[in-house]
């Protein structure tokens, strides 16, 4: 686990249909210490997922700087996990050998490696589905595919790109309650970007909220730990942080 | 196994009443052999081409040139395809002139191939080898630009360097494309081979059945248009088909052509 530290982050490009340089994210800073888990949330448009597409290095910054661990990003890489959105298996592996891409491409033989594989699925409870193909699972264990995959590669820090937004309710909060639980043993350094302020605030250490492409506020979650939704949706700490959180967004 | 057997059999039984009506009308309306064979006559010629080697050397010429036709265009059209799906750009630029050369059919280019290659072998491989090479080129390239960016991210995320993205996520990722590019690509070379070997050649199906209708050969014709369904479907159920179902719908991934 790593520490990552953004410094007056900022990307401006241009955008072909309003035909004028749009800026996404400035001056941003944000500092993340080693086994943090940092919830961003903001509405649509507040550049939250360019900034996650910028620390994964899928697209160039502009200005500023994007350090893990010290190392300046220069492109994608191992040291960084990502949980998309659209889940993003492939297709053509089966489950388990999705798991065991990442150990692959550090040159881990197939025994080992399949070791790895099996013990992240046993964490996530998808042994039974090692053998099938990511068309014959639901979307709700597909997504914990696509988080077990990014953690079997062991990354220093782990970004999630909302990536709870297409499954239905019920199984969110079964997956945010995994998360939780897995993050607990596991401890990685979390990004996780969400439109969602209840899911913010129920797996954060830390909220930050965004607006315009700048950070709005930071709001520390001191709630106690393992959370589960039986204990949190009555609970008056965990009520007024989000109240407060859907605030700032609202106000952003 | 039973529900395969089943189909198997409903595959066959149009054929057998097509036969059985042929035994029986031909003799019955006592047909002019030279405009038409019997049915006994053409098992007698299929049985004398095998036992003096004819319609083996045939068929033999045949299946080469498809086989080197073919391999050498996969050989040619799926790194091309792949290098050409990476770059947006390219792929938009040269999409239109390769499904332009993909719907010109084999057969057009037999009169130069013929030019440029003398009759033979050279220009009926070279007309197998375009009819195959321009579909599955436009059907890697069109397989390449489908894959989501997501899934290449995700690949690049977790440590895939160019080699392994090519193998492991390009290659993998274009095969239902490419499978489907085959099929189409053999299916045009095919028939294409057939025309092909009537004008350039002096062994092969095609030759043997042209040259049968100099000599009022019904049943050698016949038995040659038998010989190219026959093998045709073999190679499309036993070999082209299974790939398919192996790949593209074993993954749940959407199939274009």
């Amino acid at each position: 686990m790593k520490s990552l530290t953004i410094r007056n982050l900022s990307k401006t490009y241009f955008d072909v249909h309003a035909g004028a340089n749009v800026t996404a994210v400035r001056d941003l800073s944000l500092e993340v210490p080693a086994g943090e888990f940092v919830s961003i949330v903001g509405p649509s448009g507040c550049g939250k997922t360019t900034l996650l597409n910028m620390i994964a290095g899928f697209i160039p910054h502009t200005g500023g700087e994007i350090l893990v661990g010290g190392h300046p990003v220069k492109g994608p890489g191992p040291d960084r996990g990502v949980v998309f959105q659209s889940f993003a298996l492939f297709p053509w592996r089966t489950v388990l050998d999705n798991v065991a891409f990442g150990p692959k491409m550090r040159g881990v033989g197939r025994a080992e490696r399949e070791k790895i594989a099996h013990e992240y699925l046993a964490l996530a409870k998808l042994s039974a589905a090692a053998g099938r193909y990511p068309n014959e699972l639901s979307g709700g264990m597909q997504q914990r595919v696509g988080v077990v995959r990014a953690l079997a590669n062991d990354p220093d820090v782990l970004l999630m790109d909302e990536p709870f937004a297409s499954v239905d309710a019920q199984t969110r909060m079964t997956l945010q309650e995994e998360l939780t639980r897995i993050w607990e043993q596991k401890r990685p350094t979390v990004i996780f970007i969400t439109h969602d302020v209840p899911e913010a605030v129920f797996l954060g250490n830390r909220v930050v909220a965004l607006s315009k492409g700048r950070v709005l506020e930071e709001i520390a979650v001191d709630l106690p730990r393992p959370r589960v939704w039986d204990d949190l949706n009555e609970d008056d700490r965990f009520k007024a942080l989000s109240g407060r959180v859907l605030q700032l967004v609202r106000s952003a | 196994m039973r529900h395969r057997l089943s189909s198997l059999l409903w595959f066959c039984a149009p054929f057998a009443v097509l036969l059985a009506l042929w035994a029986i009308l031909v003799p019955h309306f006592d047909v002019n052999p030279r405009l038409f064979p019997h049915l006994d006559s053409v098992a007698q010629a299929g049985l004398e081409g095998i036992k003096d080697g004819t319609l083996v050397r045939h068929v033999g010429a045949s299946l080469l040139r498809v086989t080197v036709g073919t391999v050498l265009a996969l050989l040619l059209a799926i790194p091309l395809g792949i290098a050409m799906g990476v770059s947006p750009t390219v792929s938009s630029f040269l999409t239109p002139p390769f499904r332009f050369f993909s719907v010109l059919a084999g057969i057009a280019w037999i009169p130069l191939a013929s030019l440029w290659f003398g009759y033979g072998f050279g220009a009926i491989t070279f007309v197998i080898f375009n009819a195959v090479f321009f579909i599955v080129t436009y059907n890697t390239l069109l397989g390449v630009s489908t894959i989501p960016l997501h899934v290449r991210n995700a690949a690049a995320s977790l440590g895939a360097g160019r080699w392994a993205m090519l193998t492991e996520v390009l290659l993998p990722g274009a095969l239902p494309n490419i499978v489907t590019g085959i099929r189409t690509g053999l299916g045009f070379a095919w028939r294409g081979l057939i025309a092909a070997e009537m004008i350039a050649t002096n062994v092969g199906l095609g030759y043997m059945l042209f040259v049968a209708r100099d000599f009022y050969k019904t049943e050698v014709i016949v038995l040659g248009m038998i010989v190219i369904g026959v093998l045709w479907l073999l190679l499309d159920r036993l070999l082209l088909a299974p790939i398919e179902r192996a790949t593209s719908e074993r993954w749940g991934m959407v199939q274009r052509v």
